[in-house]
Parts: C-alpha cells; structure tokens; sequence
C-alpha cells in the first residue's frame, strides 16, 4: 500500500515536470504579448528615455523573449523569483508571506465544502423518493447558479453588514496583534504561541470567505455522492448485510458509503483545483492577503514578475492537491490496496 | 429529421427543467433584443440630484426609477437590461467558440488516436494544471482588456471542458461496428468524423454548450467586476456590481439586483443542460460546476 503511494507520488512528480516548464513557457508568450508597457506604468512622471532604458535593462525586458524565458528559469532553479516591478520587493518575499493565507483559506473552504456536502448527499439519500429529495436536488441547482464571488458578496452582505455577526476584512482584527511568525500559516502560529486571542480571531475572520468558497463546492458533493450512494445500494453485498439484520444506519455509513466515497473523492480533487481559482476573487472581496489579491494587484499594475511566479505557483497547487488526492483515493479504493 | 432525433426532441419538450430554461431564456434575449424599448432611461444617463435612490416600492422610492438608482443616479433597471446584451452576446458567441475548438481537437483525437491523440491529450493536461481564472487573467492581461478579448480568453481556456469528455466518448463510438463499416465503404476520413462520429457525440455536445453558457456568463460578470472586459460606457452586470460593492451598506439593492440577474440566467442554462442531459440520455455526465 505505501509502496504503491510512493510509486503514485514519484511518478506524478515526474508528470508535473515537463507539465510545469509548459505552463511556464506558456505563461512567459502570453505576457510578451502584453500590449501595455509595464515600464512606464512604473516610472514617475518626469523620467527621461534613458531612466526607461535603464529600468528595462534592469528587469531584463530589453532580451530577446526566449533569453528572457531561460534567464528566468535559471534564476527560478535557484529559488530567485525575481523582484515586482510594482511593489520593488522581492516576489518571492510576497509571494512566501501570501501563500500560506490561501493554502490556510482553501483548506478551510474544502473542509467546509465536504462536511456539508457529505451532510447534504447523506440526507438526500436518506430522503430517497421523496418530495423532499426534490426539495434539496431543486435547491441545489439553485445553489450553483451563484458563483463564489457572488456568495463572498452576498454573505457580506447578509453577514457582515445587515446582520453583522463577522468580520469580513483581512485575516485578523486590528486590534488583535499578530502572533509570532512561525509557519506562516496564522492559525498554526496562534496555536503554537498560545495566542488564543489572535487564534479565535484568525478563526472569525476565515469563516466568510470559506464558507463562500464552500457553496460552490457542496452541491457538486451532494450530488455525486447521492447518485453513487444510489448505485452502490443496489450491489449483492448491501442485501447480503441486510439479511444478516445490519440496521439501514448501520449499512449505509459502515458498507456503502465507503465504496460510494471514491467518485466523491475524484471530484474533490478536481474542485479542489478549481477552488483555488476561486480563490482570487473571493480574496479581493474579503480584502484578504493571500495569492490571489497579489494576482489581482499585479494583474492592474502590468506587474509581470508577480504574474508570472503566483501562475506558476497556482499550477503547482493544482498539481500537488490532485496528487494528494490520488493517493487519498488510492487509500480508500479496497480493490488497489488488496493488489498490495 | 429521423424517427429516434424527433423522440429526442419531444422527450426535451416535456422536461419541465427544460420548459422553465427556455421561458427565462426566450425573456432574457426579448428584453436584450428590445433593450432600447423596454429601458425606461438610457444606461449612462446621470441623474446627480436623485443618487443611490430605493426601488420605487421601497420608502423615498421613485416611480421613474423602478429598481432605484446607483451612485451616479444611472437608473439601475435600464442598466440591468443593457447589461443582458452583453451577458447574452459573450455566453453565445463564447461557449459556441469553445465548443468548435474542442469538439474539433476531441474528433481529431479520437478518430486518428496514436500520436494526434497524445498531444491533445498532452495540451488538456497542461490546461487543467490552471485554475481557470488564473489563466483567463494571464491571457487579459497579455491580449488587453475589452469584451471581445474576455470572449476569446473563454474559448481559449474552457474548450477543454468539451475536448475531455467528447474525446473519451469518440473513443467509445470508434470501437462500435458502424464505424468499421463506413470504413469499409470507402468513405473519407473527414466523412467518417462528420457523418458518423459527431452525430454519436452531438447530445453530449448540446448538453456541454447550455452548461458552458452558464459558464461564460460567470466569467464574463467576474471580469467585468475587476474591470477587464466592457469599455466604461457600456453596462455590464458585473460592472454594476462592483460599483455598488462601495456602497453596498447604504444601498443594498444596487448589488442584489445584478447578483439575481446573472444568477437567473445561469439558473436558465444549468436547468437547460440538466434537462436536455436527462432527456437525451447521455450517461451521467458529472457537472464540473463553474469558474
């Protein structure tokens, strides 16, 4: 079993190489095409040709694209991502201050999403035949019609100004001082420095944006674990439970649902991918300082050293929570552990 | 039109899912087709003494402005109802685009398989390693802002939506025997691909194209909303929405508004693809939801 893991890991690993120097090549033509001038966006407004020349010599823009490419790959292997042209910092000091936030968010918003859609699919399996499946099954075609940035602004909405029960800017209250820098990831560092004051805070402040992000998966959960739960409930091994006189309850969360839980674990993998997507904009609403409100800075500045590392970062996100969950499902799938 | 396409057809008639899409939709392209018309104001006129009014059944309601006005005093209906041409125009012009370039790459893949195959298959692995917004923001930001650009970004990035699945359901038809024959009976290989295997895939294909529409609608509202899509003097939903956003705790409705109008609209298409998927019977396909 963990050998197969390894041997599912190394070779996704090899798989995401050759996958990651495309997207980046890719991302390196597309910005080249960029019909505005990142330069001048930069410079003030009494700077002289020379100070332009001077500047693009700096940044590197005055190379041919495919020189461009490779310097940039070079310096990418040795873990320089270059410096914003906006910002004049390092991107790799941005990008490592905000990466923890979205990792720390969409982990929060797939938690969310799982436990409600398992609820949900468990419930509309329970009500099988019923008006009340319909009930659910209409409401949540309803549900994914809103995608997340419209939950993010409705929840604001609804939460945060009409009924104003939680935060909806940033990741802390600025009241409330932030605690050590361990991790990087605020709610671990809170729990490791004791600092329940900024852990309960930190906490606060996740549930919107989360739960905006966890609307938009739900349903898909629901939905496919119902009609998995459906098909799996019609297997000879179920009846034999039941003529043994295993209680419903009992066969449906101890024998179906594991067996239902595998095409429920692939779509997570996908929206997982995707959740990270939606990430950029639900960061902007909540004013939130991760990934994607860097991407959203950079992408109004022309800020091509940002837009470039946090693409390549977003891939490498997909890459390693798909992976994570192969080996998730790996674990769960009974018919690939017994050929251990 | 064949006895089993006219089965299809009234099955789609009778879907109630079906029947409700299609009035929302019939509504939604009369009010764009007829905006001038129906808008009781033009969307970019300005009306500085009556900013961020109520709907006119709310308290300090007017009745010339029935859903309330924005910040600048633009009357919110009239912008709603010019913000549907453009939502209409990007969800067509954009999910057809997809459709055609995916639905070609995934019949090349399968008719020919070997080496076509590989790399198509190659170039949706490298596409799917990109949240979809991501790219769309890369690519906005190389090609430049405007409407016509978010069109393009949606039929670059989402024409794997289509290539992943009627690719894997051409290599399905391929096996059967009627592709043999045809074979057999001479015909061209373009032949083959039009005459025998697109009509195979083609209830899978509709099916995409209504959940793509939905798609592109989402896209082109979030695009709009952080300025990347329509010129300042056109009214876009997601355009609306982000103005309002400054304003959302005086004058809530300048938000709820567009929000349910975009939300409807993408109701429309998903009840359509859900219908017209259950009516045409194509194997469970698994909605891989939005943005």
């Amino acid at each position: 079993m963990t050998r197969i893991a390894l041997q599912l890991l190394l070779r996704r690993l090899l798989l995401a190489i050759p996958i990651l120097l495309c997207v980046s090549a890719l991302v390196f033509v597309i910005l080249r095409l960029l019909p505005a001038d990142p330069i001048a966006m930069s410079l003030p407004p009494g700077a002289t040709p020379e100070d332009v020349e001077r500047l693009k010599r700096d940044f590197g823009l005055d190379r041919s694209i495919p020189a461009q490419y490779f310097i940039w790959l070079g310096k990418l292997l040795t873990g320089d991502l270059g410096t914003s042209i906006f910002f004049r910092r390092g991107v790799g000091e941005l990008v490592s201050r905000a990466l923890p936030a979205t990792i720390e968010l969409v982990a929060a918003g797939l938690t969310l999403g799982v436990i409600l859609g398992v609820a949900g699919g468990l419930a509309m399996f329970a009500k099988r035949g019923t008006a009340a499946e319909q009930a659910i099954d209409l409401s949540t075609t309803g549900l994914m019609a809103i995608p997340e940035f419209l939950w993010a602004i409705l929840l604001i909405l609804f939460l945060g100004v009409a009924f104003p029960l939680l935060p909806f800017i940033g990741r802390l209250d600025p009241a409330v001082t932030l605690p050590p820098t361990i991790t990087g990831f605020l709610l671990l560092d809170s729990l490791l420095s004791g600092r329940w004051d900024a852990l309960r805070s930190a906490l606060a402040h996740l549930v919107l944006p989360s739960l905006a992000l966890a609307i938009g998966l739900a349903p898909l959960v629901m939905r496919v674990l119902r009609s998995s739960l459906l098909e799996t409930i019609l297997e000879d091994y179920i009846t034999q439970a039941r003529l043994r006189g295993i209680g419903e309850r009992r066969i449906l969360i101890g024998h179906a649902l594991k067996n239902a839980a595998l095409p429920t674990i692939s779509l997570i993998g996908v929206q997982g991918g995707f959740m990270f997507g939606g990430t950029v904009l639900v960061e902007m609403i909540f004013a939130y300082p991760g990934l994607g409100n860097l991407m959203v800075d950079a992408v109004r500045n022309h800020d091509l050293p940002v837009i470039q590392a946090v693409a390549l970062i977003y891939c490498v996100l997909v890459l390693a929570i798909n992976a994570i969950v192969d080996v998730i499902y790996l674990a769960a799938n009974p018919k690939l552990r017994a050929a251990s | 039109m064949s006895p089993r396409a006219a089965a299809a057809l009234r099955r789609c008639a009778q879907s109630p899912r079906v029947i409700v899409a299609a009035i929302i939709l019939i509504a939604a392209i009369a009010v764009a087709l007829f905006a001038p018309f129906l808008a009781p104001h033009s969307p970019q006129d300005q009306d500085l003494i009556n900013t961020l009014l109520p709907p006119m059944w709310a308290v300090g309601g007017d009745p010339s402005y029935p859903l309330g006005t924005d910040t600048l005093g633009r009357c919110i209906l009239s912008r709603l109802i010019y913000g549907a041409r453009v939502a209409l125009y990007v969800a067509f012009v954009a999910a057809t685009g997809a459709m055609l370039l995916g639905a070609a790459l995934a019949l090349l893949a399968s008719y020919f398989g070997g080496w076509v195959d590989w790399i198509v298959s190659r170039m949706v692995d490298i596409w799917m390693a990109f949240p979809p917004v991501v790219l769309a923001l890369i690519l906005l930001v190389g090609m430049g802002a405007g409407v016509n650009k978010v069109i393009l970004a949606i039929v670059l990035i989402d024409w794997t939506r289509f290539c992943r699945v009627i690719r894997s359901e051409g290599i399905v038809v391929m096996k059967r025997d009627y592709i043999a024959a045809a074979r057999l009976s001479s015909f061209t290989n373009l032949q083959i691909m039009l005459k025998e295997l697109l009509p195979a895939v083609s209830p899978l294909l509709i099916t995409l194209l209504s959940l793509e529409m939905g798609i592109a609608v989402i896209v082109e509202a979030i695009m709009s909303f952080v300025g990347l899509s329509v010129e300042p003097d056109v009214a876009a939903w997601g355009v609306m929405i982000a103005d309002a956003r400054q304003t959302m705790n005086q004058a809530p409705w300048g938000v709820i508004f567009p929000v349910f109008a975009i939300f409807l609209l993408v109701l429309a298409f998903n009840l359509m693809g859900d219908g017209l998927r259950r009516a045409l019977d194509t194997r469970l396909l698994i909605s891989r939801g939005a943005a």
